[in-house]
């Protein structure tokens, strides 16, 4: 994937973030850091920062001072007991006297591993510093707040993007015109890993790549489903709506609680009584946590969608 | 009717039963073995499906070789003290008039841990004191509280009848009851009720009562008009009854299990119910149910197994308000079918994530959607470059199938595959991936 091979591999390759980055070379270059918080949103350059940054400061110790996992996949409190634990006890030996550890998506640590997480990081302090990034930084515990430098990565604006993807075309022998870039940074929304990942697909086709083949791809890789789930749903077309959840969830393997997070931030913009949308926050909250109570998704999210089909036939009979 | 078949012909001879002939030939070897005072196990624990005749096989033994059967089951009550009066008195003391004896303990999978206190302790120590030959009967011998039981016994497995043990023996019952039923009738009997004898007989029975001639079709018609009434029936009682108290009866006459009766409601209340308000109602009862369900499963609370039921019954009756009258046949469960048919997709769309996980600092929930996308549309696009990018993601051959790539003649090793897919959770280097990208 191009957004892996041209991942800036040093703090000195990333052009944007400029605030972060300074400070994070400041760190390299005293070889001194606190533990940090990382929140931006998604393709902004958190993950990248801390490798560049780990990078810089290790060198070809890299492997051994540095590791990186992922809270989404390996969230549980028992990973934080033991594998957070065994890398971050054992010190390393040399001009740089800690290691680095970096905990990804860690807003979708449940809070009882983030508890575990903050004594983990208190007691290994002298010997490891942590990375977590989240999109949301409201979704961290204030107790690791407080222990953390917080760095906040802003949305990179279009022409950090563009040049971005005009150096990628070039080296990859990519035919764009102007259309196609405006295009790419119009979709991608300052997400530079989307802005990315779009041009490879586009440019897989063969053709030069215009405005007319982004919007191409953009369709075709993000159909705009859960629009047509609401929507669907609030046609009063029930049995539709579900059969469209079903194929989400069974087909696509999308989880029912990224789904959700789609869904409430459509919710304001919907089509119904204002007074609805209340109770609808209501009701996705409650199934937010009803999911993490393992209940089952399709079930609670359809009831979601009769809510939806009522809230709107109120609007219909008022 | 006169007298149920399965107690007319319940076996009298250890010949007479069906299938099972290594088991039953165990069983008489080790018998044997106590001429020469108890052996090393003192008893057996036969154990397989319900109605594959673990419990006629002990009952023949003994009157074949007159052996007085003292018999303790799941319907007598089974704590310490009970159990050391029947059981354990019969295992040490002698018969009075001289006879020798046999015990048999049925159903120790069925022991209740609070009801009978002390039994499995209690059984464990007649089993290894005893001086009279003990066999122990379960349908699922690995039940984990009657492991203790499990360590001081034989096992012996009894396992589910077939077309071969059963038919000529059916064949033999309805000769003399005077019916003529056809071959493929008796395979369809004998199918349905995955060989279990005891309602393998109670079918034939019903089927063939005031008939000279059972055919295929009249088997199947009757059989299939009967398991589907009642779920039908379930539904249309969950789905109908005036009161709380009716409509929560219909978990008893669906004949289905609970997961099951829980899916036929589920699909069918969008149906049945058509005023957006009933329909709200009764899928926020189905998602209640729902959550209890997914407590009862996370922490074993059984007890709170009536709110779930009720909530999907009684709590699916009472939203119906507005709904116009209308006769709408209920649909199977499509859900179901859905989950086994795309169980393999849902398996490689994993693996895929994990691949791209392993590769591009990403959680594998993420990357299915952030990128999953973009790589189905590259393979399809671009062969080429598809083929490139999977093996770059250490693709297993199945998930290239399934991204629509065609593996090159020169395949990398397995465990040069493997090794990158080891790699997964701890990413160590930015470098090497670059230098392949």
């Amino acid at each position: 994937m191009w957004s892996e091979k041209y991942r800036p591999g040093t703090l000195r390759q990333m052009t944007n973030q400029a605030d972060v980055v300074g400070r994070l070379k400041r760190f390299a270059e005293t070889k001194a850091m606190p533990h940090c918080l990382f929140a931006g949103p998604p393709g902004s350059g958190k993950t990248t920062a801390a490798l560049c940054l780990a990078h810089d400061l290790f060198g070809e110790r890299f492997m051994d001072a540095f590791m990186e996992l992922n809270a989404s996949d390996a969230r549980g409190i028992d990973v934080i007991r033991t594998t957070v634990k065994e890398f971050a006890r054992i010190a390393t030996i040399s001009e740089v006297p800690f290691k680095i550890l970096v905990l990804d998506e860690a807003d979708n640590m449940t809070g009882d591993a983030q508890h575990a997480l903050r004594r983990t990081m208190e007691r290994y302090t002298d010997t490891c510093r942590f990375i977590l990034s989240c999109n949301y930084s409201g979704k961290i515990i204030e107790p690791i707040q407080s222990r953390c430098a917080l760095f906040r990565f802003v949305p990179l604006n279009d022409d950090d993007v563009a040049g971005y993807l005009k150096r990628i075309a070039e080296k990859e022998h990519v035919r764009i015109d102007q259309s196609g870039i405006r295009a790419l940074t119009t979709a991608s929304e300052g997400d530079l890993r989307r802005a990315i990942n779009t041009l490879q697909a586009a440019a897989s086709v063969g053709k030069p790549v215009d405005e007319k083949l982004v919007y191409e791809v953009v369709g075709k890789v993000k159909p705009d489903e859960i629009q047509e789930l609401l929507e669907t749903a609030i046609k009063g077309d029930f049995i539709k709506a579900r059969e469209k959840l079903r194929s989400m969830l069974l087909q696509q393997g999308l989880s029912g609680k990224d789904i959700l997070k789609q869904i409430h931030s459509e919710v304001l913009r919907l089509p119904i009584p204002e007074r609805g949308k209340i109770e609808l926050i209501d009701a996705i909250g409650e199934i937010d946590y009803r999911l993490i109570q393992g209940a089952d998704e399709e079930v609670q999210l359809s009831s979601l969608l009769a809510r939806l089909g009522l809230a709107s036939s109120q609007k219909r009979s008022s | 009717m006169s007298l149920p078949w399965t107690v007319k012909y319940r076996p009298k001879t250890l010949a007479q039963v069906a299938g099972n002939k290594t088991a039953i030939l165990q069983i008489v070897d080790w018998l044997d073995t106590w001429e020469d005072g108890p052996p090393k196990k003192r008893a057996l624990l036969l154990h397989g499906p319900p109605g594959t005749g673990k419990t006629v096989s002990v009952e023949a033994l003994a009157r074949e070789r007159g052996l007085d059967l003292v018999e303790i089951n799941a319907s007598d009550k089974r704590n310490r003290e009970a159990l050391e009066r029947t059981v354990g008195a019969a295992a040490t003391q002698s018969d009075l008039f001289g006879r020798s004896r046999l015990i048999l303990i049925d159903e120790v999978d069925g022991i209740n841990l609070s009801e009978d206190r002390g039994a499995v302790d209690t059984i464990v120590k007649v089993v290894e004191q005893t001086q009279t030959p003990v066999i122990l009967t379960a349908n699922d011998p690995w039940d984990p509280k009657i492991g203790p039981i499990r360590n001081a016994t034989t096992m012996i497995e009894y396992k589910r009848l077939g077309l071969r043990d059963t038919i000529p023996y059916l064949r033999k019952i309805c000769e003399k009851e005077g019916v003529e039923v056809d071959e493929q009738a008796l395979r369809l009997i004998v199918d349905r009720n995955q060989g279990d004898m005891r309602s393998i007989m109670n079918d034939l029975q019903v089927l063939c009562s005031g008939r000279k001639r059972l055919t295929y079709e009249e088997a199947s018609w009757l059989g299939f008009r009967d398991r589907r009434a009642t779920i039908f029936d379930a539904l249309r009682t969950a789905f109908t009854s005036p009161t709380c108290l009716q409509a929560r009866k219909a978990v008893d006459m669906a004949g289905v299990d609970l997961d099951m009766f829980f899916e036929w409601v589920y699909e069918n209340a969008p149906r049945q119910l058509n005023d957006p308000r009933d329909l709200f109602e009764a899928m926020d009862s189905l998602a209640q149910a729902d959550l209890y369900r997914a407590r009862i499963n996370r922490s074993n609370a059984w007890e709170l197994l009536p709110y779930a039921i009720e909530l999907e019954t009684a709590g699916v009756a009472m939203s119906k308000e507005f709904t116009k009258p209308a006769w709408v046949p209920m649909k199977f469960p499509e859900r179901i079918q859905i989950l086994s048919r795309t169980r393999k997709t849902r398996s490689l769309q994993a693996q895929l994530g994990k691949g791209i996980a392993a590769r591009c600092h990403i959680s594998s929930r993420r990357a299915i959607s952030l990128y999953v996308p973009y790589v189905k549309f590259m393979t399809r696009n671009n062969e080429s470059a598809g083929l490139e990018l999977a093996k770059w993601l250490g693709l297993s051959d199945e998930t290239m199938e399934y991204l629509g790539v065609k593996r090159e003649e020169t395949e990398q090793p397995v465990a040069v595959q493997k090794a990158r897919r080891k790699g997964a959770k701890v990413r160590k280097t930015i470098k090497r991936k670059r230098e392949t990208a």
